[in-house]
């Protein structure tokens, strides 16, 4: 008697299911305040527990690590002033780099996009959905598909947004899909993920045309094409460029600036675009964001100048002279 | 009084159920040394059905489920209806505790694992549309289904002992257990 009860509860459970799965096929919206109601809860408890964990993960290396780090400052003090010197050289050459872009009518790079730090909370556990947890939301202004970079690569696109999280599906997901260009000759491709290819490190290159300029090493950026993506972000570097069976179309390997492994904590870029074009939600900074709290004695980079420079500076620190 | 009883059970299997989501998701991925982790909400949930029946198992599913879906942006209601299945399929096999024997459980967690991650396969090719299948199963399946076994062989022992000492403290103050 106990299984016929429990059975006809199973078949109104799964009634109810497959209602829902309709329901969030056709409007995907209806059920993400059910989501944002339980981000409430869960978040603050995932924040804590990451937290906790990456502090006695964090304590761990450390003490692992001391006795390597006193040998390592010395070596990187006589390299500040080494570097101090080169900095000063690269300045009036990126001077000279922004007047030559200017003929050229190019955009500015998207070091100019404004951005704001974010940790993740949570991952996905298993190998199918590449998706994990931010730890900002509406309150700190962030929307849905604003792009998420980490260590200077793209990692992946915001899904969906609550009040003090977000969800954020990688772009080593197999239902990704990136339009983007070689930096070098602007000729199109498809960055598509792929869980095999993800396992050998490297996402896809599909769709690049047969007369197109594509060679092993390039740079690859997103593309203005893109209706999410914002033109410029680096995504990786191409390798094993070949030709495809028919003839028509080559294809490769990419393989990804950032390290989908080892991410701990990102930057969103708070522009967003729409098809009325780039528009900036108006938070986050522009420029060099310290990514850690630790890292107070980098230097920053300050807010640009007038005409779009990324001024980074040394010399006005008194700890390293 | 019966009543009593089901609601603190539930909300027991609640909070077993939430603390083994927030370890999967934000614990687990902070050991970089493991290369699957294993699925604790799906061990929580066969070992509950198999060891208290069909209703329980469809319980500790459907809150499994539910988490998980709360989680993941994909379509709300999958989930749930995995994880109810799973609860209520290892409830029918109550009948077969007996004894302390890990075997059976361990076959439970295997069977359990692969229709999982079969059924995931089969929404994934559906969803997407292409599918390395060989290569899915032997790198993402396997390693899964070992590590969840290796848990399966200390947690389900935890989980029958633990409630075997309260099923004895209830039964000792006079109520009945169902």
């Amino acid at each position: 008697m106990n299984n016929r009860f429990s059975k006809n509860i199973l078949i109104v459970v799964s009634i109810l299911c497959a209602f829902l799965i309709i329901i969030s096929y056709m409007q995907s919206s209806l059920l993400d305040p059910v989501r944002h109601y339980a981000g409430y809860i869960l978040t603050p408890i995932q924040s804590g527990i990451s937290t906790f964990g990456n502090a006695v993960a964090g304590d761990i290396e450390e003490n692992r690590h001391l006795h390597n780090v006193y040998k390592e400052n010395e070596q990187l003090t006589e390299r500040i002033s080494v570097l101090t010197e080169e900095n000063n050289r690269l300045r009036s050459e990126t001077q000279e780099l922004q007047r030559l872009r200017e003929l050229y009518k190019l955009d500015q790079t998207y070091m100019q996009y404004p951005k704001v730090a974010a940790r993740v909370i949570a991952r996905d556990s298993q190998k199918w959905f590449r998706v994990f947890r931010l730890d900002k939301g509406l309150a700190d202004g962030i929307q849905k598909d604003m792009n998420v970079i980490c260590s200077g690569g793209l990692v992946g696109i915001v899904t969906e947004v609550g009040a003090n999280y977000c969800t954020v599906r990688s772009i080593i997901d197999d239902e990704s899909n990136v339009y983007s260009e070689s930096q070098y000759s602007g000729d199109t491709c498809l960055v598509k993920g792929n869980i095999t290819s993800y396992e050998q490190g490297t996402l896809d290159i599909t769709n690049i045309s047969k007369d197109a300029v594509f060679n092993d090493g390039d740079a690859v950026v997103t593309s203005s094409l893109s209706t999410k993506f914002l033109p410029g972000i680096l995504i990786g570097y191409a390798s094993d460029i070949n030709i495809d069976s028919q003839h028509l179309t080559k294809s490769g390997k990419l393989i990804p600036v950032a390290d989908f492994e080892k991410i701990k904590e990102v930057l969103i870029i708070t522009t967003i675009k729409t098809d009325s074009g780039l528009v900036d939600t108006g938070v986050g900074e522009v420029g060099g964001i310290t990514e850690t709290e630790e890292a107070e004695d980098i230097p920053q980079g300050e807010k640009n100048t007038s005409d779009g420079e990324l001024d980074i500076d040394i010399s006005s620190e008194e700890e390293g002279t | 009084m019966r009543i009593g009883i089901i609601i603190k059970r539930i909300i027991i299997y609640f909070l077993l159920i939430l603390a083994a989501f927030l370890m999967q998701t934000c614990v687990f991925p902070i050991l970089g040394f493991l290369s699957a982790i294993p699925n604790l909400i799906l061990i929580i949930t066969f070992s509950y059905g198999y060891i208290y029946g069909t209703m329980t198992g469809m319980i500790c599913g459907f809150f499994a489920g539910l988490l998980m879906d709360l989680f993941y942006p994909e379509a709300f209601g999958l989930f749930i209806l995995f994880y109810s299945y799973l609860g209520f399929f290892s409830g029918l096999f109550s009948k077969q505790l007996k004894n302390d024997s890990l075997i059976f459980p361990l076959i439970l967690c295997t069977v359990n694992e692969l229709v999982y991650n079969g059924a995931l396969l089969c929404y994934r090719f559906i969803a997407v549309g292409r599918m390395n299948i060989i290569y899915s199963i032997f790198k993402v399946i396997i390693p899964e289904l070992f590590f969840t076994l290796i848990i399966t062989i200390i947690a389900y022992r935890i989980l029958l002992n633990t409630n075997r000492k309260l099923d004895k403290i209830d039964n000792i103050r006079g109520k009945n257990v169902a």
